[in-house]
């Protein structure tokens, strides 16, 4: 057996319970995964774990790590990851395959997979999560934005709380935003030509991890999000409401992976099924989650702008390998034309 | 076995240099390839950095924010020192508690916390509208100002430790000299008090302008995407984009200029107290 930093650690652990008389959580095997902080990681606590342990007797360790940090931190284990499973966004995941950090997948091998839409799984992964971007508002002040270019318009523009290029939500949108100006998935000029006239008057530039505590403070009240982040919020009994743009509304996928090296690679399978399941989802779903499934057998929301994930194939999607290279110039961009 | 000085320091030599030597090495290495795949070495990401005048603007914008934030930090922590100094007992243990209450807050709270305090419908707005100084409420969150006022609070215990240690020990009875050679108490405290208590105050100077420099969250919560800081345009090249040569980049020039002003703020401050014993002396 490879001796790894994570087995000498989990070894020294086991051996200490063992001294204390503690039988150690992970006597059936475990798996180490990454999950985005905050709700991700509170939902796969309280619900993925619980059923990983009853279904396969697999105790669930994970390290909060936003996608970014994950293919950074794989990048600089070079073949040691500390953890099995990645969970990214488009953008990061073709990182991941560009930068060499996955091993290969074999989708045959989830019991589950007859139960996600086709097209959702192939050599690097499977889709675990949707998500749907549109424009959030809040209806005691504002009335209802049509489309993507009415955020830069009055009365939106004064109450707009605006993020840049360093999220998947953020740059989908920005995309968006420039396409209603003769913009592309490759070209966001407009969006700058555009924002530059009505810089002056956006309420809030912040940064994507402020931005629903900004709302909730009423530093903005027009903002682009998902119908998680809206969920979530209106849960909490705040003023907000889900607009799906005239033009379309923004869906992308949220992937899972096996970490090029992983330590556990067969329950790392297990753990990628029991999300899938259909009872997962189910719970996953509930509010304060709000997850939008991958999975068929499960009941949509009625929060949720569409009736079955088949009509998620109408709604936008953006090509990851053409907007990755151009990223950087326009996150460089962005700091130079729309900070101070 | 007697062991000779050297040897005795090995160890800590040792890991003076697997932990912090090795790290800025391999910093510097990085920071000497073109591509973010460490393939090609060359100093493209340098000449990129230093040619560009907006990398110019944002390190002149980093170093100047730590230099207010010092200056509003002196201000404000050192009348609160003196008041700490002139308190009986009992209630500098209480003041001390006050003091380094914060520092068992997470910084994170703690600056959500002035979101609520700043925000448009926050703390400060409601009053200033309340007492009708202004008919709409002013932009606090995302400017310097709010920030710089944010930072004053958050960095305040480590101005204040250090600089109390010092006036602690001050003799009360050099004031009690002054005042009865008959200084005013404004002269006793700019002629007596003040060289004396220099050491604290370019410690603790010294601490706040290193961490408000460097203080990520602080910056990005409150300053958002409006002002850009060298530690936001680390993040952003090493974690988003994952150009780390020019995040390396970036992280060296940071390093560079904070470190090149704590030795300008250190040799000042020692000037400046050199310059005032020797006025005590023949003062």
């Amino acid at each position: 057996m490879r001796l790894d930093r994570r087995r000498f650690l989990a070894g020294s652990a086991a051996l200490g319970a063992v001294g204390l008389g503690i039988r150690p959580a992970w006597a059936k095997g475990s798996v180490t995964a990454a999950v985005y902080p905050g709700s991700w990681e509170e939902a796969f606590r309280g619900i993925v774990a619980p059923a990983l342990d009853k279904a396969h007797g697999v105790q669930l360790e994970m390290q909060a790590l936003y996608a970014v940090d994950q293919i950074a931190k794989a990048r600089a284990a070079r073949g040691q990851p500390t953890f099995d499973v990645f969970v990214l966004d488009p953008g990061p995941r073709v990182s991941g395959i560009e930068a060499g950090v996955f091993d290969k997948f074999t989708p045959s091998k989830l019991t589950n997979l007859g139960a996600v839409p086709a097209g959702l799984a192939d050599e690097w992964g499977v889709t675990v999560a949707a998500q749907v971007v549109g424009i959030a508002y809040n209806p005691k002040k504002l009335p209802p934005p049509k489309d993507w270019d009415d955020l830069l318009k009055d009365p939106w523009v004064s109450r707009l709380g605006l993020t840049g290029f360093q999220t998947t939500f953020g740059t989908v949108s920005i995309i968006e935003i420039a396409r209603r100006f003769g913009g592309s998935e490759t070209n966001v000029d407009p969006f700058f030509v555009e924002m530059r006239k009505v810089l002056s008057k956006v309420a809030t530039i912040g940064t994507p991890q402020s931005m629903a505590g900004l709302y909730q403070q009423g530093q903005c009240d027009v903002l682009y999000t998902n119908t998680q982040t809206v969920s979530t919020l209106k849960g909490r009994g705040v003023d907000i409401e889900f607009v799906k743009p005239a033009s379309g509304a923004v869906a992308f996928f949220t992937t899972m992976h096996l970490a090029k090296g992983a330590a556990e690679p067969e329950n790392a399978y297990r753990y990628i099924d029991t999300v899938i399941g259909r009872d997962v989802q189910a719970a996953l779903i509930q509010p304060p989650w709000n997850f939008v499934p991958v999975n068929r057998e499960v009941a949509l929301g009625p929060e949720l702008p569409m009736k079955t994930l088949d009509e998620m194939a109408g709604f936008v999607r953006h090509d990851w390998t053409k907007i990755n290279p151009l990223r950087a110039g326009w996150i460089e961009r962005f700091n130079k034309e729309v900070a101070k | 076995m007697r062991l000779a000085e050297w040897q005795l320091a090995m160890p800590l030599t040792l890991a003076f240099a697997a932990f912090f030597l090795a790290p800025l090495l391999i910093l510097a290495a990085i920071s000497t390839f073109d591509d973010d795949q460490l393939a090609r070495v060359g100093f493209a990401q340098w000449i990129k950095f230093l040619g560009d005048p907006f990398y110019w603007r944002v390190v002149r914008d980093t170093l100047a924010l730590g230099l207010m934030t010092v200056a509003a930090t002196v201000l404000v922590g050192f009348p609160l020192a003196l008041v700490f100094v002139e308190a009986s007992p009992r209630w500098q243990r209480v003041l001390l508690f006050v003091i380094v209450l914060p520092l068992l807050t997470s910084v994170v709270v703690r600056t959500f916390a002035w979101i609520v305090i700043l925000g448009q419908e926050g703390v400060i707005n409601r009053t200033i509208m309340a007492l009708g100084l202004s008919p709409a409420p002013l932009r606090l969150l995302q400017t310097e100002f709010g920030l710089i006022l944010a930072l004053t609070q958050i960095e305040m215990p480590l101005l204040l430790l250090p600089l109390l240690g010092v006036m602690s020990r001050l003799d009360p009875a050099l004031g009690d000299a002054s005042q009865a050679l008959g200084a005013s108490r404004w002269r006793t405290l700019f002629r007596v008090t003040l060289p004396l208590a220099v050491p604290g105050l370019v410690s603790g100077c010294l601490l706040v302008f290193a961490s408000s420099t460097t203080a990520f969250i602080s910056q990005s919560v409150i300053g958002g995407n409006r002002l850009v800081y060298l530690p936001l345009v680390i993040w952003q090249q090493s974690l988003v984009v994952y150009n780390w040569p020019l995040a390396a980049v970036a992280a060296l020039t940071l390093l560079v200029s904070v470190s090149a002003c704590v030795v300008a703020i250190s040799a000042l401050g020692r000037q400046i107290a050199g310059g005032r014993a020797a006025g005590v002396a023949h003062g």
